[in-house]
């Protein structure tokens, strides 16, 4: 189990380095000059130089890149490219937090939502209870977040005027992101959920326990779910995931001071350092939660060795 | 199975599945549409008409006005045209690129294929919308960056599933025999094992459009994908959130087509699946 870990581990190195390449090199390529943007009016080949010089900027690529790798070690991300006087640093630490808890309680959401529905339509199976809800799942699945969004703003907001349009501040503000947010994890949550409950169901233990006259739910909760659990948990895990990318969404359409809105708006501006950082931030979170999946899925089931 | 015998199960398979006929002939409709709508029209995309902002749909305007009296019916053929030209580009890129990684991986085994599938291992974690803003965030929103970046996110899938086939496939009989003859390797990979996961590329490809075309409607509604004037889907459905109280119908027509026709593409990539997957018996229906 360890030397899995650490092998995990290992492999998440070349990745990260290999995102930190790309968006070095890809920062060598963006056009436009830093330094002639730095200087302004003031650029001549002279001045240009020496800023030049100062900045490191005439050294050898590889050397450039030994020393950016040096301050992301340290969590130097430097300031912002557009505003100089902002570091991309605190603009982290205020958005960052922000977006994991939408997608915390999302996946919350979801997550218990997902296993009550699977386990309802698993015990309903064929009944029209679980064509409902499989025809949820479909639609869940398929219609875009931001279409959802549309439809929930619509009917909650400007309709029955329950909750507000956008705008952060207010628990209130939570709930229409949040809900957004969990209809896609919900939907396959659920559908795992009642595939493996079903699979479970038709298990001898299952048989047993019932013919020795357990009642339903403990059949239920005690045989059949413990038994299903592990693709549950599972995709529990890559529903995080789900919630990380649909923050784009929801925070753009609700105006949320999240990382995803930060990233939009370094793009917008063309902050390269702000981009830079933001990228570096997702890659991590990316690669933890495909860690935590992939662990706890080698931990959860015994069949499994590494 | 003799062809006669495949065409019976393919009409039998339509038969029993209408859905999937109807998807079919929807996409159909659309990528004619697509193509040739632009000749047949009396609007431009971006042809402004001040005197008719926000018109209900009718005779003269089929969905109606935008806010700048734009006809949506236009722009949503229009916005069809990217959707699938970004679509059908990113899923023809990804597939070339998926098919040989996983075909050389698949065949050649031991070093070459841990090497290339480490690599597969890496990326395939990785979320579109991330590459996406990597590649448009640094070089700009441009089409080809758009299908540059959604191909990038594709194509590793479309590599494990056809190297997973083309394992399979590698110890079978006939591609020892054809190795016995005197084959060369690239004739064996051409004309023996290509053929033979092929299917799987198809129903894998149809699949991917689905994918892609939503894809390019995220980025576009985050307002990093295609850029106005030229219209896209979701483009059209993030102004529409502005009118969102007054003028519903605005989000109705393009979040319409876009779910459509993302529902079509799936489920006609599920049906192909059914039908074309040696594995799946007709009879057994």
């Amino acid at each position: 189990m360890a030397r899995y870990v650490l092998y995990r581990l290992a492999m998440a190195v070349p990745l990260f380095l290999g995102a930190a390449l790309l968006i070095f090199v890809a920062g060598h390529l963006a056009p436009g000059d830093p330094v002639q943007t730095l200087l302004g009016d003031r650029y001549t080949a002279a001045t240009g130089a020496v800023l030049r010089h100062q900045l490191g900027l005439d050294r050898p690529l590889a050397a450039q890149f030994v020393d950016y790798l040096g301050q992301l070690a340290t969590f130097r991300f430097g300031t912002s490219y557009v505003n100089p006087g902002l570091r991309v640093g605190d603009l982290l630490r205020t958005a960052l937090p922000i977006s994991l808890r939408l997608a915390t309680l999302a996946v919350a959401l979801a997550a218990i939502a997902g296993t009550v529905l699977g386990v309802t339509a698993a015990t309903a199976r064929g009944r029209p209870l679980d064509r409902l809800i499989q025809f949820g799942v479909v639609l869940g699945l398929s219609v875009p977040s931001f279409v959802t969004a549309a439809a929930l703003v619509y009917l909650f907001a400007l309709h029955l005027r329950l909750l507000p349009v956008a705008g952060w501040g207010h628990p209130a503000d939570y709930v229409l992101p949040v809900t957004v947010l969990a209809v896609a994890p919900l939907a396959f949550i659920t559908r795992i959920a009642r595939s493996s409950v079903g699979q479970a169901l038709l298990e001898d233990y299952v048989r047993t326990a019932r013919s020795k006259g357990l009642r339903t739910p403990r059949v239920l909760f005690r045989h059949a779910l413990r038994n299903a659990a592990l693709p549950i948990v599972t995709t529990v895990g890559m529903a995080f995931g789900t919630a990380i990318v649909g923050a784009f969404v929801v925070e753009v359409v609700f105006n949320v001071p999240g990382i995803a809105r930060v990233a939009v708006n370094a793009i917008f501006q063309r902050d390269y350092t702000v981009l830079q950082a933001t990228v570096l931030v997702y890659t991590a979170l990316f690669s933890f939660v495909n860690l935590a999946v992939d662990v706890s899925y080698a931990y959860l089931n015994p069949r499994v060795r590494y | 199975m003799s062809a006669t015998e495949r065409r019976t199960a393919l009409r039998r398979a339509l038969g029993g599945d209408r859905l999937a006929a109807v998807s079919a002939g929807f996409l159909l409709v659309l990528v004619v549409l697509a193509a040739i709508g632009p000749f047949a029209m009396r609007y431009t995309y971006d042809g402004q008409d001040l005197d008719a902002l926000f018109r209900g749909p009718g005779a003269a305007h089929w969905f109606g006005t935008d806010q700048f009296g734009r006809d949506s019916f236009t722009r949503i053929v229009y916005g069809a045209r990217v959707s699938l030209a970004v679509g059908f580009a990113a899923v023809a890129g990804e597939s070339l690129l998926g098919m040989t990684w996983g075909t050389v991986a698949g065949y050649y085994g031991g070093a070459v294929d841990h090497a290339l599938m480490r690599v597969v291992d890496l990326l395939i974690g990785f979320p579109t919308i991330l590459l996406a803003i990597l590649v448009t965030g640094i070089f700009g929103p441009s089409l080809t960056n758009i299908v540059v970046a959604l191909v990038l996110t594709a194509w590793p899938g479309t590599a494990r599933t056809i190297r997973s086939e083309v394992v399979a496939i590698r110890e079978r009989e006939y591609i020892d025999g054809a190795r016995a003859l005197g084959a060369t390797t690239s004739r064996i990979l051409a004309r023996h094992l290509v053929p033979n996961v092929v299917h799987l590329l198809i129903v894998r490809a149809t699949l991917d459009v689905s994918t892609l075309v939503l894809a390019e409607a995220t980025l576009s509604f985050i307002g990093i994908g295609v850029q106005p004037p030229r219209p896209s889907w979701g483009q059209m459905i993030y102004e529409s959130f502005q009118y969102l109280d007054a003028h519903p119908l605005l989000l109705v027509f393009p979040a319409a087509a876009l779910s459509v026709t993302v529902i079509a593409f799936n489920l006609v990539g599920e049906f192909l699946s059914r039908v074309l997957d040696p594995r799946y018996s007709v009879a057994r229906r």
